[in-house]
C-alpha cells in the first residue's frame, strides 16, 4: 500500500524549478533513501511533504488523502540542521515539542520520560539544553522528533554527530520503528547507511527524479557487477579469462568488472594449483557507484542539451 | 488538534519562558522603584535645600539695625557679637565659632558683606545668607526713600498665576494641564521606550528561532500564521503584565508617598508657631500641598495608555517579526528594521510642539496616523481633551492597522524564516509580498 505519492510535483522558486515535475512513490512500512547531490531539491521535496511549502504544481497524497496542515501531527521531521532552544530545561523543550505535535501536555511528559529512559539520558531531564555536548543534544532532538509516535518519519542525516556507539543505538531504534510498521524516508549521503537501511531509493538531480526503485533491482539492473580477486603467486601464470575486464590492479589485487556470467567461475578453475585465492568477492555495483554515475550521466546529459541549445 | 490549540499552545511556551527570565523580573520590579527613588531623592533634597547649612555665624554689626533683623530671621544660623574683629579671628581659628560676617556701615549704599570661615561648609549658608540679607537691605533701602508700609509690601506681592478648569457641567475644578501636559510627555516618552523594547525582544526571539535552525522543527508542526501570532500575543501578553505590574507598584508608592515625604520635612522650617498651628499638623499641611499639586490622574488616561501601547505593540512587533525572520542575527535585523523604527522616532521629536498645542489641526491629524498614534495620542488625553469621536475614529483605525499589519507581517515571516543564504535587501522584502 502506497503511504506517500507525489505526482508531478513543481515548485518554483522565482523562475528556478526546485521541483521538477517530481512523482515518486513510498509504500507503507518500508524505509525509502532520498538522495542525491547537494542542492539537488531534496530538503524542497521534503518541505513540501511535511506542509512547510504548497507544491505549485502537481498533487501530494499523504495516507490516502491530499496533504493538509492536521497531517503535520502525523508526521515526524528531522531536518538536517538541527535546532534547539539553548535557555531552558531538556523536559520543558520536549514537552513544548510534543505538545506543537498535538499531544497533551500529560502524555507529552510521559513520553519524554520514557524516551529519556531508554535512551539512558534522564538524567539531563532538568539540565539546561545549552550545557548538554553536541551527541546529547543530538539525541534530545531525535527524541523531541519521534516523541508523538508518528506514522511517517523523514530523518535527513540523522547519524550526523552520532559517535559509533550511539549511532548503532540509533540504527537499531530506526529498524525497530520499521517493524512496528513506520514508514521513513532517510535522507542522507552517507551510502553505507543507505545500504544497510533502505528498502528502496530515490534518487534526486536537479530537482528532478533520476532513479527510483527498490536498492536490490537498481542494482542488479544496473547489471555491472564487480569481483573482488585477491591472491598469493604470480598472476601472469594464470589466464584470465575474455569476460573480466580489470577496473584496477595492484600487485596481490584486482578489481574485475564482470560482462560474462561464467568468467568468474572460469577465474577460479584457472587459479587452481597456480595461486593462491585469498578473497573472492563477487558483488553487485556499490550505490556510491549508482549515485555517482547516474548523476554523472545526467550532469552530462544536461549538458550537452545547453551546449547543442548554443549551436 | 486545532489551529487554535496551537497558537495557544505557542502563546503558553513563549509566555511562560520569557517571563521567567532574569531581564523581565528585573525590568518589572526594579525599574519602577529605581524610578520612585531618584524622584523621591530629588524632592527630599528639593526639601532639604532650604535649611541646607548647619554653619552658624557669627554677626559683627556696624549698621546697629540690620544685625538684629538677621539675627530675628534665624536664630539657628545667626547670633550678635559684641567682640572686633581681631578677636573673632582669634575664636574662628580655636574653632569656638563657624565662622562671622562684617556688616558694614555703607551696605545700604554698596550692598558688600564679607563673611570669614575655615573654608568648606558647603555654599549652603551663602545662599542663605544672601536670601536672607538680601530682604532686609531692600526694605531697608525703601524706608530710606520714605516708602510707606503698603507700599514696601505691594513691591514683594509678586504674580500668582492659577488656572480653574470648568467641566461640561458648569463646575469649576482644579485645573491640572501644566502637570498633565508632562505626565504625557512622561507616558509618550515611557511608550516610545516600550515600543522600542518589545520590538526587539520579538525581533530577537524570531531571529533566534531562526539562526538556531528551530523554525523548520516548528514550521513543520504549526502554520507559520500560528507561530507569528502565538509568538505576537505572548509577547504582548508579557508586556501587559509589566506595564499592569508598573501600575499598581506606582500606585502602591504614591499611596505611601505622603508619609515619606513627611519623614524629610523638618516641621521648624515651616515656621510652625506663627501660624498657630502643632508641628505635626504643620507637616501634614505642606505634605498636602506638595500632594495636591500632583493630578488626579484619569481612568481614561490610563485606559488610553494601555489601549495604546497593545495597538503600538501589536502594529510595531509584527513588522519587527516579519523583518526580523529575512536575515538570521540581531545586527542585520536592527539594520533592516530602521525604515520602520523611524516611525517610532518621529513623534517623540513632535512631541514639545504637541505639548505645547494638543489641538492644532496637524497635531490631530498626525496623532491619527497609525504608526504615530501610539505616543502622540497619549500625550493629547493627557493635555487636552480629546473629543470622543476622535478617540473612536482612532481605535477603529489602529485596530484595522494592526490587522494589515499582521497580513503583511505573515506573508514576509513565511517566506523569511525558511530563506538562508544572500542577506536580502528591503527591496527584496516587497518583492516577497508580491509573490506571497
Amino acid at each position: 500500500m502506497e503511504l506517500l505519492k507525489l505526482n508531478n510535483v513543481t515548485k518554483y522558486f522565482g523562475d528556478y524549478k526546485a521541483t521538477n515535475n517530481v512523482s515518486f512513490s513510498i509504500k507503507k512500512g518500508q524505509i525509502c533513501g532520498l538522495i542525491g547531490p547537494n542542492g539537488a531539491g531534496k530538503t524542497t521535496i521534503i518541505r513540501q511533504i511535511t506542509n512547510i511549502y504548497m507544491p505549485d504544481e502537481g498533487e501530494i497524497i499523504l495516507f490516502g488523502e491530499p496533504i493538509k496542515p492536521v497531517h503535520q501531527n502525523r508526521i515526524a521531521y528531522l531536518p538536517e540542521e538541527r535546532g534547539l532552544y539553548k535557555k531552558i530545561k531538556v523536559i520543558d523543550m520536549l514537552v513544548y515539542f510534543g505538545k506543537l505535535k498535538g499531544l497533551s501536555s500529560k502524555d507529552s511528559f510521559d513520553k519524554s520520560m520514557n524516551w529519556l529512559r531508554k535512551l539512558n539520558a534522564d538524567d539531563w531531564v532538568n539540565k539546561k539544553v545549552q550545557d548538554l555536548s553536541k551527541g546529547m543534544s543530538q539525541k534530545i532532538q531525535f527524541i523531541g522528533t519521534i516523541l508523538h509516535d508518528p506514522e511517517f518519519l523523514i530523518l535527513d542525516e540523522p547519524f550526523s554527530g552520532f559517535d559509533p556507539v550511539n549511532a548503532e543505538i540509533l540504527k537499531d531504534i530506526i529498524l525497530e520503528l520499521k517493524q512496528q510498521g513506520k514508514t521513513i524516508i532517510l535522507s542522507t549521503h552517507v551510502m553505507s547507511q543507505v545500504e544497510k537501511l533502505c528498502d528502496d531509493i530515490i534518487l534526486i538531480n536537479k530537482g528532478q527524479v533520476i532513479l527510483e526503485g527498490s536498492l536490490v533491482e537498481i542494482k542488479q539492473s544496473f547489471g555491472r557487477n564487480n569481483l573482488l580477486f585477491e591472491f598469493e603467486g604470480n598472476i601472469n601464470n594464470i589466464d584470465i579469462p575474455v569476460g573480466l575486464e580489470i577496473i584496477t590492479n595492484s600487485q596481490n589485487r584486482y578489481e574485475f568488472k564482470v560482462l560474462d556470467k561464467n568468467a568468474p567461475n572460469e577465474l577460479i578453475q584457472n587459479s587452481v594449483g597456480k595461486i593462491n585465492i585469498n578473497k573472492f568477492v563477487l558483488d553487485l555495483p556499490s550505490i556510491d557507484e549508482i549515485f555517482i554515475e547516474t548523476v554523472g550521466r545526467s550532469n552530462l546529459d544536461e549538458d550537452t542539451i545547453l551546449e547543442i541549445r548554443k549551436n | 488538534m486545532s489551529s487554535s490549540n496551537k497558537i495557544f499552545t505557542i502563546i503558553s511556551h513563549e509566555y511562560t519562558s520569557k517571563i521567567k527570565s532574569k531581564g523581565f523580573i528585573i525590568g518589572t520590579f526594579l525599574a519602577p522603584i529605581a524610578i520612585a527613588l531618584i524622584l523621591a531623592v530629588t524632592v527630599v533634597f528639593s526639601i532639604l535645600q532650604k535649611d541646607s547649612t548647619t554653619l552658624k555665624l557669627a554677626i559683627l554689626d556696624n549698621t546697629e539695625f540690620i544685625g538684629e533683623q538677621l539675627v530675628a530671621k534665624d536664630t539657628s544660623k545667626y547670633f550678635l557679637t559684641e567682640l572686633n574683629q581681631v578677636d573673632l579671628t582669634d575664636q574662628l581659628n580655636n574653632e569656638e565659632i563657624d565662622g562671622f560676617a562684617i556688616l558694614t556701615k555703607s551696605i545700604l549704599d554698596d550692598g558688600k558683606v564679607i563673611v570669614y570661615t575655615k573654608g568648606g561648609g558647603g555654599i549652603g549658608y551663602t545662599e542663605a545668607l544672601e536670601n536672607n540679607l538680601g530682604k532686609i537691605i531692600r526694605n531697608e533701602r525703601l524706608k530710606k526713600f520714605n516708602a510707606s508700609d503698603s507700599l514696601i509690601h505691594a513691591l514683594q506681592a509678586g504674580v500668582h498665576l492659577s488656572t480653574k478648569k470648568v467641566t461640561e457641567t458648569g463646575e469649576i475644578e482644579k485645573d491640572s494641564t501644566a502637570q498633565l501636559t508632562y505626565i504625557g510627555y512622561g507616558l509618550g516618552f515611557v511608550m516610545y521606550m516600550l515600543m522600542f523594547i518589545y520590538g526587539s525582544m520579538i525581533s530577537r526571539s524570531v531571529v533566534e528561532e531562526k539562526s538556531n535552525r528551530i523554525v523548520e522543527i516548528l514550521a513543520s508542526s504549526a502554520k507559520p500564521f500560528d507561530i507569528l501570532l502565538g509568538k505576537v500575543l505572548a509577547i504582548g501578553g508579557l508586556g501587559l503584565t509589566q506595564i499592569l505590574t508598573w501600575m499598581i507598584l506606582i500606585g502602591g508608592m504614591l499611596l505611601f508617598a505622603g508619609q515619606i515625604i513627611g519623614l524629610f520635612i523638618d516641621p521648624d522650617t515651616l515656621q510652625a508657631g506663627s501660624m498657630g498651628m502643632s508641628a505635626d499638623a504643620a507637616t501634614q499641611a505642606k505634605v498636602n500641598e506638595i500632594m495636591s499639586d500632583f493630578p488626579d490622574i484619569s481612568f481614561g488616561l490610563i485606559a488610553g495608555f494601555i489601549f495604546y501601547f497593545l495597538s503600538g505593540y501589536f502594529i510595531y512587533s509584527t513588522l519587527f517579526a516579519a523583518l526580523g525572520s529575512a536575515v538570521d542575527n540581531d545586527q542585520d535585523a536592527a539594520q533592516l528594521q530602521t525604515p520602520v523604527t523611524l516611525f517610532i522616532v518621529v513623534p517623540i521629536l513632535m512631541i514639545q510642539f504637541v505639548m505645547a498645542n494638543p489641538d492644532a489641526w496637524w497635531v490631530v491629524a498626525a496623532s491619527h496616523f497609525p504608526l504615530f498614534s501610539p505616543i502622540l495620542m497619549v500625550v493629547r488625553i493627557a493635555a487636552t481633551n480629546v473629543p470622543a469621536w476622535e478617540i473612536i475614529l482612532s481605535v477603529i483605525v489602529s485596530i484595522s492597522s494592526f490587522f494589515m499589519a499582521l497580513w503583511v507581517s505573515a506573508k514576509i515571516y513565511r517566506i523569511g524564516i525558511l530563506m538562508t543564504g544572500k542577506k536580502p535587501k528591503f527591496k527584496d522584502i516587497i518583492k516577497w509580498l508580491r509573490q506571497g
